[in-house]
């Protein structure tokens, strides 16, 4: 291969690698103040395994201690459904939720790292409730009450955590309200502004936080409120205090809608003050499925047991006209649709223009809703993050060291020889961290300490070139041609150690969990990005030398 | 130039018989004190728990443990881990990980709670908790099992057709070879086999095939030359030709396992510790395993005289063809 071909592609691969590693901007969902908000970080983009930045894994299975479950494979699919719309709760950035194998569910969290939250994800019973939105605005009623108390306890967490940014003023939080502000039920700070509470029902701490729709939105119901999604935080973390939940209007629930929307560039999370008693629950629902129809568009029809449909009958005669809330495990499923005339056995509801998949999901997670399968959790890991960075600081300590005593062992023994190997070195730990970032790998720990042990073997290839290289020499063949044969002959026994290091490697990686599989990525990358270095980039580096000096050609330093 | 160990000509295979003498005594000691004690298994093998614990004042270990005692979790395992006041606790009884199959996160739940009220609510912080449940533990088990199998298995088909299937099976049974010395030290030095040791173990067949392949591909490369020596000589020869190189990459993949060892933390030191013995079996296992293994699968069945293997009408080896080994075909 032509001399500039080789320094082309060396040039190229190091271009692509820093491009590969170049921090970029990502949006996160970071803890402030014991908080998910959304957040830019700047960072490399390289993955780290929940060993590394804290966090909590999870295997579930169907608990079959209160009964036989025939089909575990389909029960785990319903399951997922109900699992990942807990999950959301959560508010963790990047989670997994994913069936592995037949009948588990593993679920990642980064950077939960309180084990008795894992409970919540199993231990809450998948339950199903319609309930009729609050027409008595008993919100807005108990508004200078909550306002009034929050002022007086003056919350911890005062400064609302909008998005991260720092400057939450006035001007801001007023933005969050709409024109019509009649109904305001804001959870906002206890500030200056609450003397602007005349008409808007108070800007407090409460109120400001909380609004309704904008009046001009088609559809508007009784008792919806918007949250802007920054903001969902905050108000969550006042409904729990309780004092707070001792002023809310009685006989009426708080309940947070499962999905968000857009609106004016922002997004809302919608809220609902529901009636709490429940005009029906899912222990009568006997099945449900999706439906395209003419009229409605996609529609979920589902079915009710005998009593279940007398029941229902009875109750939604009562509320013809009035919003029903789908409330599964204390979260609206959707907006609530209206009631147009009684409903039996047989209901549906209609989706409002979403797609198939969505009354798919649906229609599986009222099913999964009505049936639960018990689940139990057959496995949990959880780290905290300071342990994942000190994890990483250490390793990183040790890479340095690893490296150090390489270099002075390559440069103390082969001299020039030995620099080529070291620069071919660097590149490698170069090229190694691309190939991970390039492939999205996930590095654990075990995968950092495989990458430092890497570090002494990778030159391994150019010990076995150097070696041959001297053999040659020592028989008395010139400078050029040493280089040439020595490379020659190596090469069968690099080639058969490293493809046979990459089998284990292969192996490992199909049997491996977690952790270890990072450990089998990373000896993977790590195998091909030596072979590259130490064969092709010393080559090159040896051929412009070669070509640099006449002198290079009488002697080598090796 | 800086050589050492060039050109020598040492007859490494003669001292087989000792070497084996020490390597098969090690080994005996470690299953026998196998088979005394059996071998201490993480969590994520037998199912239990583990937390780690970083107090924010030095506690008392009998306080932890009557604690426990007291909320009915016996025989713990209480461990310092780094400074003063970080601790692991291990729940790994039988009873206790029959809790599990109902939840796995029982035991973790309990045990915080406990030491909480001993201790107060913010005395420490569970830096870690791992909980596995019985069945998750055997089927890791399994696969770390067949996963060395395999591993063994297709090593042993890619060196078949690379090199022949005497090579082949002598570079594996050299490998089987480092598998219980590997174990018999874990024992010894009474390290835990978890999923990481695992993974050091394979790196270690990974890293003692490597350094076996090398000399086999000397003998190879040597046999071609079709020189008039025996297999033993010409393994003897290679082993010294590609001395230096041994020497050097087995001093930076210690130097990088040393580093791993002193600087990498608590939990990734059984696996440095694992790679550092390591480097010791398979260089070991490359000279005093490998080499006679083939020398004696040689004797048995011996190759066919080819045009390359000219030189080997001249070994011991090929003397006795003719001999029982023949016979028994």
């Amino acid at each position: 291969m032509n001399l500039k071909w080789r320094v082309g592609i060396i040039l190229g691969l190091i271009a692509a690698s820093v491009w590969a590693l170049f921090p970029r901007t990502v949006v996160e969902r970071v803890k402030r103040n014991g908080e998910f908000v959304y957040d830019t970080v700047r960072r490399v983009p390289l993955k780290r395994g929940l060993d590394l930045q804290g966090g909590m894994h999870l295997a579930l299975e169907v608990d079959e201690s209160k009964g036989h479950v025939a089909d575990k494979s389909k029960a785990i699919d319903n399951a997922l459904k109900v699992v990942r719309n807990r999950i959301d709760e959560f508010g963790v950035s990047e989670p997994v939720v994913q069936k592995a194998g037949n009948d588990r569910i593993i679920v990642e969290l980064p950077g939960i790292d309180d084990p008795r939250r894992a409970q919540d994800v199993v231990q809450k019973s998948a339950f199903l409730e319609f309930q009729i939105t609050d027409k008595t605005q008993a919100l807005e009623k108990a508004l200078p009450r909550l306002d009034a108390l929050l002022k007086n306890t003056k919350v911890a967490a005062n400064a609302p955590t909008t998005g991260g940014k720092k400057d939450t003023t006035n001007a801001g939080l007023q933005s969050l309200f709409t024109a019509d502000t009649s109904k305001k039920a804001d959870t906002s700070r206890t500030d200056t502004t609450n003397a602007a509470a005349g008409t808007t029902g108070g800007p407090g701490a409460f109120s400001k936080l909380v609004r309704p729709p904008a009046v001009d939105q088609s559809g508007q119901m009784p008792g919806e409120y918007y949250v802007a999604q920054s903001d969902v935080g905050l108000v969550t973390q006042y409904l729990s205090m309780p004092d707070v939940q001792a002023a809310l209007p009685p006989a009426k629930v708080i309940r947070w809608s499962s999905d968000t929307l857009s609106y004016g560039g922002t997004i809302y999370r919608p809220l609902y003050v529901l009636d709490a008693k429940p005009i029906i629950t899912g222990e009568f629902l006997t099945d449900a499925k999706p439906n395209t129809s003419p009229t409605e568009g996609n529609i979920v029809q589902f079915t009710m047991n005998n009593e279940g449909a007398r029941r229902f009958r009875t109750e939604t005669s009562r509320h013809i006209k009035d919003y029903m809330a789908i409330v599964l495990d204390q979260r609206v499923m959707g907006r609530p649709p209206i009631i147009q005339s009684a409903i039996g056995a047989n209901g549906q509801i209609t989706m409002g223009g979403k797609d198939l998949q969505a009354a798919q999901d649906l229609a599986l997670v009222l099913r999964a809703g009505s049936l639960p399968v018990p689940l139990k959790i057959a496995d949990v890991t959880q780290i905290g993050a300071s342990l994942g960075k000190d994890s990483i600081h250490k390793g990183i300590t040790a890479g340095i060291i690893a490296v150090a005593l390489v270099v002075v062992i390559m440069l103390g023994y082969y001299r020039f020889s030995g620099a080529l190997a070291v620069a071919a070195l660097a590149l490698y730990l170069l090229y190694t961290l691309a190939a991970l970032a390039w492939f999205s790998a996930v590095l654990t720990l075990p995968g950092l300490a495989g990458f430092v042990l890497s570090i002494g073997i990778a030159v391994d290839a150019n010990v076995l070139i150097f070696e041959r290289i001297r053999e040659e020499l020592a028989h008395g063949k010139t400078v050029r041609t040493a280089i040439d044969e020595g490379f020659r002959h190596a090469m069968s026994a690099i080639v058969d150690s490293n493809v046979s290091t990459a089998l284990t490697a292969a192996v490992l990686y199909q049997y491996g969990t977690g952790p270890v599989r990072g450990f089998a990525v990373t000896l993977l990358a790590g195998i091909a990005a030596s072979m590259i270095s130490a064969i092709f980039v010393v080559r090159t580096f040896y051929m412009l030398w070669l070509n640099r000096s006449r002198e290079a050609q009488q002697a080598l330093s090796i | 130039m800086l050589r050492i160990l060039h050109d020598t000509n040492y007859d490494f295979i003669r001292w087989w018989k000792v070497m084996a003498g020490i390597t098969v005594a090690f080994i005996l000691l470690g299953l026998g004190s196998l088979a005394i004690k059996p071998p201490n298994y993480s969590i994520e093998f037998t199912g239990g728990t583990l937390m780690q614990l970083e107090f924010t004042q030095p506690p008392d270990v009998g306080e932890i443990r009557s604690a426990l005692d007291d909320a009915g979790i016996h025989g713990a395992e209480i461990q310092q881990f780094g400074s003063n006041r970080d601790f692991t606790v291990r729940a790994q009884n039988p009873s206790q990980v029959a809790a599990q199959a109902k939840g796995a996160e029982n035991i973790a739940v309990t045990i915080e709670a406990v030491l909480k009220k001993k201790f107060g609510e913010n005395s420490f912080k569970a830096g870690r908790t791992e909980a596995v449940g019985p069945r998750v533990g055997q089927e890791l088990k399994r696969g770390a099992i067949v996963a060395i199998l395999l591993s063994f298995l297709i090593t042993l088909v890619y060196l078949s057709i690379r090199f022949e299937w005497r090579f082949a099976t002598a570079a594996v049974i050299a490998t089987s070879h480092d598998v219980f010395t590997t174990i018999a030290f874990l024992k010894l030095m009474h390290l835990e086999i978890s999923l990481t040791v695992v993974a050091g173990l394979l790196t270690v067949l990974g890293y003692s095939l490597n350094d076996t392949i090398i000399i086999f591909d000397r003998v190879r490369e040597n046999l071609r030359k079709g020189r008039k020596e025996t297999l033993y000589e010409t393994l003897n020869r290679s082993i010294n030709e590609t001395l230096p190189r041994s020497v050097l990459t087995h001093a930076t993949a210690f130097a990088a396992t040393l580093a791993l060892l002193f600087f990498a933390g608590e939990v990734i030191r059984p696996f440095a510790w694992v790679m550092a013995f390591g480097i010791v079996t398979g260089t070991f296992s490359s000279i005093y395993v490998a080499a006679p293994v083939l020398i004696w699968i040689e004797r048995k069945w011996p190759r066919k005289t080819g045009a390359r293997q000219s030189s080997s009408t001249a070994t011991p080896t090929s003397r006795t063809r003719r001999s029982p080994a023949t016979a028994t075909r």
